[in-house]
């Protein structure tokens, strides 16, 4: 075998100690390091990448509290809104209805004042007609002339 | 054994030694012109969002430095380049001798460049071992809670097997390479012989050497793997000490 020659194990040993030598240092050592260099700023960007996309949903998450805790305050102000609105206009209404019933009962008491009124002069009326037919009916049934002021006393007796 | 002759390019002679340029250089700067190529153009404009040829260059590289981080911890990937020259390097060397008809050679099957090969890992080994730990890398000889009794015999026993790494990772990735172009060459000799019986007869080899193609294939990936697996290996040992 070819292999178990010393004679060519120099010439081997030499030009691949040369060729290795070339390869390490010459080709190896000034192509892979930037090589490495980019994988590890890939590494460091990734990693940067991601913490920024934690940050970035944490502040989403702040906001979107923040959105919730806001429209809870505006819904509950609109309701207390709402109520107050209500209290109000219920209060009006109240005291509106107030004034109409006090404002009615003038007019009823009004009203019944005049009734009496009415009825007084009617009555009063009333006598005189009463007085005068008495007057004469006494006159054509018996003939007796009586005065008015006669009949009125008669009639207030009873 | 035609396959494995190293055949002179360029005589040379430099002080008595026989330096000559041969196929099995030849192979080796080939190898080492693809891999130049694949690396200057994969590295050219590095960008974030890698282009193809980066890509690849990355997914390489990646593979290394993953195998580093898993077999030596965070203080291996200062070695990753290294790793990765041997690494691509063994890769180049056993694809390259895969390919027909052009004369290939492998260089890699050849004893005396896997030994190279293996004396840098070894080195590597050593120099990083006393570098990090000084005299306390002998402690590598001796595994905790050895009895005392024993301590020499284990201490021996470890220091033995230490020396042998860069022989069995050697002859390991030598054997394999050899011995799958053996293999080959004998279905393809299997081929010319049967078929000149029946032309019928032939079909059988080359089926085979179809699937043994694959086969070489496979063993070309793995070997330089398990080349750059067990340097990350024995660098573990350097670097944290068992």
């Amino acid at each position: 075998m070819p292999q178990f020659d010393p004679a060519s194990f120099v010439s081997q040993l030499f030009w691949f100690g040369v060729f290795f030598a070339l390869l390490y240092f010459a080709v190896v050592r000034p192509t892979l390091p930037k090589v490495g260099k980019v994988i590890d700023a890939r590494e460091t960007q990734v990693s940067g990448d991601l913490d920024r996309a934690e940050a970035a949903k944490g502040q989403a998450d702040a906001i979107r509290t923040a959105y919730d805790d806001g429209m809870r305050q505006a819904r509950d102000a609109a309701q207390a809104a709402v109520a107050a609105a209500r209290d109000a206009a219920a209060t009006a209404a109240d005291a509106r209805l107030k004034q109409l019933a006090i404002r009615l009962d003038a007019d009823a008491d009004a009203a019944a004042a005049s009734l009496e009124l009415a009825r007084a002069s009617a009555r009063a009326g009333l006598e005189d007609i009463v007085t005068e037919l008495t007057t004469q009916a006494v006159a054509k049934l018996a003939g007796i002339e009586v005065s008015a002021a006669d009949v009125s006393a008669a009639l207030a007796q009873r | 054994m035609e396959q494995f002759k190293i055949e002179t390019i360029a005589p040379l002679s430099v002080a008595g030694f026989d330096l000559s340029f041969t196929n099995s250089s030849l192979w080796m700067l080939i190898s080492l012109l693809g891999v130049a190529g694949f690396l200057f153009v994969g590295t050219a404009r590095p960008q974030l969002v890698p282009g193809r040829w980066q890509a690849a260059v990355e997914y390489l590289y990646d593979f290394i430095r993953d195998m580093l981080r898993e077999n030596v911890g965070k203080d291996g990937l200062r070695y990753a380049p290294l790793i990765f020259a041997v690494f691509i390097f063994v890769l180049a060397c056993n694809l390259l001798g895969m390919v027909p008809f052009v004369h290939s050679f492998t260089p890699t099957s050849h004893i005396a460049v896997t030994f190279g090969l293996a004396m840098i890992v070894f080195i590597l080994v050593v120099i990083v071992g006393f570098a990090r730990h000084g005299l306390h890398f002998f402690s590598l000889f001796l595994p905790e809670g050895t009895p005392l009794f024993v301590a020499p015999l284990v201490a021996l026993i470890e220091f033995l097997s230490f020396l042998s790494r860069p022989f069995t990772l050697a002859i390991r990735l030598f054997a394999n390479m050899t011995a799958g172009h053996v293999l080959m060459k004998v279905f393809g000799g299997f081929v010319v012989s049967l078929g000149a019986v029946n032309i019928g007869l032939g079909i059988i080899p080359l089926g085979v050497n179809v699937a043994l193609t694959a086969l070489e294939l496979l063993i070309a990936v793995v070997q330089a793997y398990v080349f750059a697996l067990l340097a990350s290996i024995y660098l573990n040992d350097a670097v944290n000490l068992h």
